[in-house]
């Protein structure tokens, strides 16, 4: 279970600083695979990365009694300069998984079927292979909850399909918190919902609900 | 679970494999340069004083091996505070990971930093010696223990120095730019014993001449310092700036990793 108590997190910046996020107060149960939903800007990357502890909270705090991956997404997570396998053997070994190094980057190079480039550095791979690689390195440890900040997003189709039926083989064993917009997957993953809006999260128990919630918002928007 | 002490175990132990590899393949250069640059240094000081014709004498020693004990142990120290400076930039990436705080990469690259350091130091002896200069150390547990010193200093400031510059971008410019008045003051090319003892006094001050005279008195036993040379001067410093850093890193950790 992750238990976020009363968060807030603003960034300081030049032109003053409002809340991103506003007393959000949420408990996402065990086994429970939420989409998030909400604006470009609504704060939905920030609260991955409080739940992730990448960032941490301005006020409040979020109590995490369960393995919990990073962030999987585009940005950030691999050191350019290092070739794929070379990052993939540091983030094994941070997470204390000296022993079975050896087979992470046999299972990694084989869900990303990036081929050659996996001895070139970082830097040089299309953003597809980043996610590729990226994708493939978190399925390589068992966390009991996985966040995707878009992860498939920039993925192929048949990467898509492969890395659903990942997720979808996980169920019973982990579950997901996912940023998308790609409603199509939040319906196929998850079960329930947080809809982001002007830094307040509102819970929804069905997924169909939040994406209902977050349409009429916008159609509200556009009236 | 792991204990908080495992998951830094095992994030200093990944960081140091990636620095060392980094360092020492990537960049075929750094390791030439590593050693090239004392030797350009002692070259280059060698041919300034022929030139000059100015040959003053340093009390008990010789003065290319008191050259190059000044040079490496300087370098020692310089390299790990521009080291540390850069280990939060050049991380950044992996902050992604909560297990890798900001102070790992800074802390790893100082023990890589230290190794890399020792062994040009160790060349450069052995070099030397070969060439019949008289370099050994005379005083070879004192020469450890002052060298360790100059390594742990360069450690203080640099945990200060990574924490300020990242805050604040332009201290990174002004200690680059501090380095070489810095290698003047210290007395690492130009001895400081010729220096006027009023301006001397001022001179003790800086850290660093405590450091490289008791490193140069460890290696060469009839050498004269100047006086009011302190050893332990030297370490309320490296205790300060070690402190300092690590209350600055502790302070900052959650700015230094959100940026």
């Amino acid at each position: 279970m992750i238990d976020i108590r009363h968060v807030y997190k603003r960034y300081h910046n030049h032109h003053g600083s409002n809340w991103v996020l506003e007393d959000i107060d949420l408990q996402i149960p065990k086994g429970v695979s939420v989409g998030l939903l909400g604006r470009n800007g609504a704060g939905k990357s920030t609260l991955l990365r409080l739940i992730a502890g990448m960032d941490y909270a301005d006020k409040g705090e979020i109590i995490r009694d369960c393995q919990v991956s990073w962030p999987i997404g585009l940005r950030g997570g691999f050191q350019g300069s290092m070739t794929g396998r070379q990052n993939v053997k540091f983030i094994a070994r941070i997470h204390g998984s000296e022993h079975s190094v050896q087979k992470i980057i046999a299972f990694v190079e084989d869900f990303a079927e990036i081929g050659k480039a996996f001895d070139e550095p970082v830097k040089t791979y299309s953003s597809g292979m980043r996610s590729r690689l990226g994708f493939g390195l978190s399925l390589a440890f068992n966390f009991d909850v996985y966040l995707s900040d878009e992860a498939t997003a920039v993925g192929d189709k048949a990467f898509k399909e492969k890395a659903k039926k990942a997720f979808k083989d996980k169920v019973g064993q982990a579950s997901l918190i996912i940023v998308s917009h790609g409603e199509d997957i939040l319906r196929d993953l998850c079960q329930a919902g947080i809809w982001l809006e002007r830094g307040r999260a509102h819970w929804f128990d069905r997924i169909d609900d939040a994406i209902a919630a977050y349409h009429q918002s916008l159609e509200r928007k556009q009236a | 679970m792991r204990t908080p002490l495992a998951v830094t175990w095992s994030v200093w132990r990944a960081l140091f494999l990636r620095e060392g590899t980094a360092r020492t393949s990537g960049d075929r250069f750094a390791w030439f340069w590593m050693l090239a640059e004392p030797l350009a240094f002692v070259i280059v000081m060698v041919a300034v004083r022929e030139m000059l014709g100015r040959v003053r004498l340093i009390v008990g020693a010789e003065w290319i091996p008191w050259l190059i004990v000044g040079l490496t142990a300087f370098f020692l120290f310089r390299e790990g505070v521009l080291r540390s400076m850069g280990a939060i930039e050049a991380n950044r990436a992996l902050f992604a990971y909560r297990q890798v705080a900001p102070v790992d990469p800074v802390l790893v690259r100082n023990v890589v930093e230290g190794i890399l350091k020792t062994l040009v130091l160790v060349i450069l002896i052995f070099g030397a010696s070969l060439l019949g200069h008289d370099i050994l150390p005379s005083n070879p547990l004192g020469a450890l223990n002052a060298w360790l010193a100059m390594w742990l200093l360069g450690m203080g400031a640099g945990l200060v120095v990574s924490v300020a510059a990242s805050l604040v971008q332009e201290i990174g410019m002004v200690v680059r730019m501090a380095m070489l008045p810095l290698l003047i003051l210290s007395g690492v090319i130009i001895p400081l014993q010729t220096f006027p003892h009023h301006i001397q006094q001022y001179l003790l001050y800086n850290p660093l001449v405590h450091g490289l005279e008791t490193l140069r008195l460890a290696f060469f036993h009839n050498y004269k310092s100047l006086s009011g040379v302190d050893f332990g001067y030297l370490w309320y410093w490296i205790i300060g700036s070690i402190a300092l850093g690590l209350i600055l890193h502790l302070r900052f950790a959650h700015r230094l990793k959100a940026q």
